[in-house]
C-alpha cells in the first residue's frame, strides 16, 4: 500500500478520540442516546482505521487477534452468567435482580449498565476480528 | 414461451401483488398506541434507564439480545474458519 504522511498522521492522532467517544457511548448508554452495540461499533471504526492506515502487521502487535476473540467468547459466557445470576435470585432468565435505583444517575438501570459494558466489548471485538482478518487475507 | 412473454407476464402479476398490498394498507392503524404510551409512562421506572431505547432492547427485550450476541459470535466463527490461520 503507497505511504501517506497525512492519512499517518490524523489516523494516528484520531484514534484515542474515536475510541474514547465509543467508550463514552458505551457507559452512558442508559442516560443518553447511545448503546453497547453503537458504541462498539464507534470502537471498531477506530481500530480498523488504525489497519487501514498503518498495516494490519502493527495493530495486531497493539490488538492481537487471538484477544480479540478471547473477549468476543468471554462476553457471550458473560451475558450468559448474568441471565443465570437472574435465575438464582428467584426471578426468571435474565430477569432484573439489581435494584433499578433512581433513574438518571449513573449507578443506575439495574444490569443494563454492565450488559451495555459487555456487548460494546463484543461488538468492538467482533467487528474489528472480521475486519482485519479480512484485511490481512488481502494483504494489506 | 419467449422471454419477453414471460418478463411481461411477471412483471403484471408483481403489479397486480403490489396494487391488492398497497389497498388493503390501512395507513391508521391505532394498535401500537397503548404499547407506546405504556412505555412512555413507565419505562424508565421499571428498568431504571432514561434512555427508552436501552431500556426496551436491554430490558423487556433482552432475550433478543442475547440472540443479537449469538449472530454476531457465529459470524465471528465463520469468519475466522474460513480466512484465520489458527481455526
Amino acid at each position: 500500500m503507497k505511504e501517506s504522511e497525512i492519512v499517518d498522521m490524523v489516523s494516528r492522532k484520531l484514534t484515542p478520540y474515536i475510541l474514547l467517544l465509543g467508550l463514552y457511548l458505551v457507559s452512558f448508554g442508559h442516560l443518553s442516546p447511545g448503546g453497547g452495540f453503537q458504541g462498539g461499533a464507534v470502537l471498531a471504526t477506530g481500530i480498523i482505521q488504525l489497519a487501514l492506515a498503518r498495516g494490519v502487521r502493527a495493530t495486531t502487535r497493539v490488538f492481537p487477534l487471538r484477544r480479540f476473540s478471547l473477549v468476543e467468547t468471554a462476553g457471550f459466557f458473560l451475558f450468559l452468567l448474568i441471565g443465570t445470576v437472574g435465575m438464582l435470585a428467584g426471578l426468571s432468565f435474565l430477569g432484573i435482580f439489581l435494584p433499578t435505583g433512581t433513574p438518571g444517575r449513573i449507578p443506575s438501570a439495574g444490569f443494563i449498565f454492565f450488559l451495555n459494558l459487555i456487548i460494546g466489548m463484543k461488538v468492538a471485538a467482533g467487528m474489528s476480528l472480521i475486519c482485519l482478518t479480512i484485511l490481512k487475507e488481502q494483504g494489506t | 414461451m419467449g422471454r419477453q412473454v414471460k418478463r411481461a407476464l411477471a412483471i403484471v402479476l408483481l403489479a397486480a401483488l403490489a396494487a391488492v398490498l398497497f389497498l388493503t394498507l390501512d395507513l391508521g392503524a391505532a394498535a401500537p398506541a397503548a404499547l407506546r404510551d405504556y412505555l412512555f409512562e413507565r419505562g424508565s421506572e421499571e428498568t431504571g434507564s432514561i434512555n427508552l431505547v436501552s431500556a426496551i432492547y436491554l430490558g423487556y427485550r433482552v432475550f433478543d439480545t442475547l440472540g443479537e450476541t449469538v449472530v454476531m459470535l457465529v459470524s465471528v466463527m465463520g469468519v475466522a474458519a474460513v480466512l484465520g490461520e489458527h481455526g
